[in-house]
């Protein structure tokens, strides 16, 4: 870790009014945890698509996603990451420093809400579970969308189509797939410390543990290995 | 004082360039140039491997899923989707394809301000705007276009009832391409405007993404809230797949439970056609204001 990357990286991040686009996802999902508990229906019918749907499974990896593919991906596309790699320090340290901005910024745009959605449905154990997972699912997704950042020009298109056809779709379809989606697990996380009808997990929270440390795992270690023979290239960004 | 002639200074030598006198091709033919170039491109044709993944590999997944639902149509009494059901159930992945080609098209022009080299041609700003706004719809219409032909040709060929069959399935191609013209034209017309808004691919594809995504939800858990009444009736307002899913419908009697619109399927039209033109409003105008 290096304190000087971070703090280059938290200023790119959240300088000037970028930190106001975070804004209005957890707004939008306090809101309607608000509608949802106000209009009468059971923990069980207005939970999982607020909670679930809207919360654990769009503004979880959509934040994790914009904020992840940036953190390096700007410094490509501007350059500045020769600055960067000129520097005397290991990749690894350069990979985990971003890493680790990533994974704060994303946990608390996400976890904070998150909990805060669980505590006005009326749930501490939940509340708990959602900062638990959240910031669990926010590292799985991080290292991810950082190493994608690296191994491809358009991380956010090769996210998207993860979250989108991966994690939406194909798990409609496919139940195998589950164990290989980190929505799952945040939500098998939250739920097996909440224990409440207001979510519903479909995979057990021991898989869920370990599946997304292996996603950590691979993709910290991939992006530190491709960072490592790193090579510029001319193309148009 | 004046009116004396100015003593002669300098003198332009002639060395020799000509004029250009052959035909001068004009505004319309560089709009339909951009337009050209920009279908293309949203493809990734003419460009390296690596940019036709993304939109060809959708494609490609648009038309083997249509390939299989042409098995399935085949062996089953009654068809479990026709051609404007294609329409509605594609939209989905149709969002993901704007969200990847739109910012492509029109935010590595805005970062690399590219776009004063286009204004040194006689296009005017409301050319480029409305060139970038055709291909990106016609990129995506292509995307719901090309399963319902492959859809066609599979069902056209196993028809048992010989010519009547094939012109029933015309008949059916014809209203799913219809479908497919209002599809495209309303994500192209909320996706573009959005892309313009940054010169990032990043922050471009999300904020676009944002948009579908979010809404989905948002729309779901209102319904939920309250299904079965005006209300719940037209939650599906709010999220573009399902406003489609709506108008398909309204006017094609699709119904894939996707969406009730009960007694509003007018409301729905009329929204599609109030977003297409406030798009196409808010694209021409956020291009009056860029600098270049």
């Amino acid at each position: 870790m290096n304190p000087t990357i971070m703090r280059l990286t938290a200023r790119a991040l959240l300088g000037r009014r970028r930190v106001l686009l975070l804004l209005p996802m957890p707004l939008l999902l306090i809101g309607m945890t608000v509608i949802g508990v106000t209009s009468g229906a059971s923990d069980d019918e207005w939970g999982p698509p607020v909670l679930g749907n809207l919360g654990l499974s769009v503004i979880l990896p959509l934040t994790a996603l914009v904020v992840a593919s940036s953190v390096l991906g700007l410094e490509i596309d501007d350059g500045t990451i020769t600055h960067l790699l000129t520097k005397p320090l290991p990749r690894r340290e350069i990979i985990l420093s971003k890493l680790a901005v990533a994974w704060a910024v994303t946990s608390a745009a996400t976890a904070v809400p998150l909990a805060l959605a669980a505590l006005i449905a009326g749930s501490g154990a939940l509340a708990v579970g959602m900062v638990v997972g959240a910031t669990f699912a926010s590292l799985a997704y991080c290292s991810l969308f950082l190493a994608l950042s690296l191994l491809t020009k358009r991380p956010v298109a090769v996210g998207l189509v993860y979250i989108m056809l991966w994690e939406n779709l194909l798990v409609g379809f496919v139940a195998g797939a589950r164990v290989f989606s980190v929505r799952q697990h945040a939500t098998a996380i939250a739920d097996g410390i909440g224990g409440t009808p207001l979510l519903s997990a479909s995979v057990s929270v021991a898989t869920a543990l370990i599946v997304s440390a292996v996603f950590v795992v691979v993709g910290v270690v991939g992006a530190t290995r491709r960072l490592g023979s790193f090579a510029l290239t001319g193309e148009a960004s | 004082m004046s009116s004396m002639p100015q003593p002669r200074t300098g003198v332009i030598h002639d060395i020799g360039y000509q004029r250009y006198e052959g035909p001068r091709l004009g505004r319309g033919y560089a709009a339909r140039s951009l337009y050209v170039h920009s279908v293309r491109s949203s493809f990734g044709l003419g460009r390296s491997a690596w940019a036709k993944v993304l939109p060809i590999g959708l494609l490609g997944m648009a038309s083997i899923a249509s390939l299989i639902l042409v098995v399935i149509n085949t062996q089953l009494p009654e068809p479990v989707l026709d051609y404007a059901g294609i329409a509605s159930t594609f939209t989905y992945a149709a969002t993901v394809f704007v969200a990847i080609v739109a910012p492509e098209l029109v935010s590595v022009d805005l970062r690399t301000n590219l776009l004063q080299l286009y204004l040194s041609r006689p296009i005017r700003r409301s050319d480029y705007a409305l060139a970038k706004l055709a291909a990106l719809a016609t990129a995506t219409f292509v995307l719901f276009a090309v399963p319902m032909l492959i859809m066609f040709a599979g069902m056209a060929f196993s028809t048992d009832d010989g010519i009547a069959g094939v012109f029933d399935e015309l008949g059916g191609l014809c209203v799913g391409l219809l479908a497919a013209v209002v599809h495209a034209a309303l994500l192209a017309a909320i996706a573009l405007p959005l892309a313009s808004l940054s010169g990032r691919r990043v922050f471009a594809s999300g904020i676009i993404i944002a948009v579908f995504l979010l809404t989905a939800p948002v729309s779901a858990a209102l319904e939920a809230f309250s299904y079965d009444s005006a209300a719940g009736h037209l939650a599906g307002l709010i999220d573009p797949s399902r406003l489609l899913a709506g108008v398909d419908q309204w006017l094609f009697g699709v119904d894939l439970r996707l969406v009730n619109v009960g007694g509003f399927g007018a409301v729905y039209g009329l929204l599609t056609v109030v977003l297409i033109v406030a798009g196409t409003a808010c694209a021409l105008w956020r291009y009056r204001k860029v600098k270049s």
